[in-house]
């Protein structure tokens, strides 16, 4: 019995301390993490959008999207870019569920005309050598300038206008369907988008 | 207890990945380069000295019954601080290692020192054998991620060294390239050795 107890005492203690060491470290790391989450956003923002002169993370419109598997509502979070107050473009976050393997996330940009002003790949599990140059800068070039209305938004093994990349065919494809899809939900929603809660 | 032999002993005589083939999971999956070869080798180096450590102290503390249970806890505190800590300073380093960070805890080597030599010997010699291992371990896959990333993607610390017109090789760099690099680097180790006598 005593024998039990002193086992038990032990592991409590290495356990207790454990946890003591660890909420120390985290409370110290959290403001850190949450910057470096903040900026990686903010860069990706800065590289799809026009020039802008406020803060676009700070003046975000979000908007139900769709339902996903179970039913539950897709929020996306769109990010207006001023330049003297006025609206310089929007960017926004589409995920293409069919990569070749796992999600692609990327992060569109779109001038107030319509017009594709940059893309940013932001996360992605593709295959390196291979699919992964989709976050190479010739292949995000591609979409600079690209409305829906004068591009065929399919990759050209498919008979559109995108370039694919020699032997990957399916990243690319995957990204330029989950951008021409945030631009459909875009054109249709523009008008929530740019108005609601639209102060600069 | 020589202290230099310890660390010779984890650095080279029982390197963890050329010569006691441990850790195989964290050597073979993330050493596609060289820097994360090196990120993964630092980030385990980390962990061992600190837990080879807090084990050494509590080595009369730890009833044996319960020592596998205490060893993991301690391990797997300093992983969660490694990778908060990565997070928060190296944050792309971060995310290239990805999942490989949580999974230092069940990296055996760390629990192999543990148990082998931290919970026999005191502090000062289970860090330094801690170091030795981790860093042998490191070399290990500084090497291996250097030798996929050359001939794989022609490029060495993310330099291009080998320039456009080199087709690289890019079995290297998927999955089984780990494999067949690991076991083509231990062959020539090995005759090496055989021929040094």
């Amino acid at each position: 019995m005593k024998d039990i107890l002193r086992l038990v005492l032990v592991l409590t203690i290495i356990a207790a301390g454990a946890g003591l060491v660890l909420s120390m470290v985290e409370a110290v790391t959290r403001e850190p993490i949450a910057e470096q989450r903040r900026l990686e956003t903010l860069k990706a923002l800065k590289a799809v959008l026009p020039p802008v002169d406020n803060e676009p993370d700070a003046d975000t419109a979000t908007l139900v999207v769709g339902q996903d598997k179970k039913g539950r509502d897709i929020a996306r979070t769109f990010y207006r870019g001023r330049k003297d107050g006025q609206l310089a473009g929007v960017a926004f976050r589409v995920v293409a569920p069919d990569g070749y393997s796992g999600n692609i996330a990327v992060m569109v940009g779109v001038r107030p005309n319509g017009a594709v002003a940059g893309i940013e790949i932001l996360q992605h599990a593709e295959t390196p050598g291979l699919g992964d140059k989709i976050a190479q800068p010739w292949f995000k070039a591609l979409f600079a300038g690209k409305t829906l209305d004068n591009a065929d938004w399919r990759v050209k093994k498919d008979g559109g206008d995108f370039e694919q990349i020699t032997g990957a065919t399916i990243s690319p494809r995957a990204v330029v369907s989950a951008v021409r899809q945030g631009l459909e939900f875009y054109r249709q929603n523009r008008q929530h988008i740019v108005a609601e809660g639209g102060n600069p | 207890m020589n202290l230099a032999r310890e660390f010779g002993k984890g650095f080279w005589k029982e390197n963890a990945v050329f010569k006691l083939l441990l850790g195989m999971c964290p050597a073979l999956a993330v050493t596609t380069s060289a820097i994360n070869g090196l990120g993964m080798g630092l980030a385990t180096t980390f962990v061992l000295v600190c837990s080879n450590s807090v084990v050494a102290l509590l080595r009369r503390v730890i009833p044996a019954r319960v020592r596998i249970p205490a060893y993991i806890v301690i391990i797997a505190s300093f992983v969660t601080v490694v990778q908060l800590v990565m997070e928060a300073y190296t944050y792309e380093l971060y995310k290239a290692l990805g999942i490989f960070i949580p999974l230092i805890v069940v990296n055996c080597l760390i629990l192999a020192r543990a148990e082998a030599f931290a919970s026999k010997n005191a502090p000062i010699p289970a860090i330094v054998d801690g170091a030795g291992m981790g860093l042998g371990f490191t070399l290990g896959l500084f090497v291996l991620g250097a030798v996929r990333e050359f001939f794989g993607a022609g490029a060495l610390l993310g330099v291009s060294l080998l320039g456009e017109s080199y087709v690289p090789f890019l079995l290297l760099i998927l999955p089984p390239g780990a494999f067949i690099a690991l076991g083509l680097l231990l062959a020539g180790m090995n005759r090496w050795e055989a021929k040094k006598g």
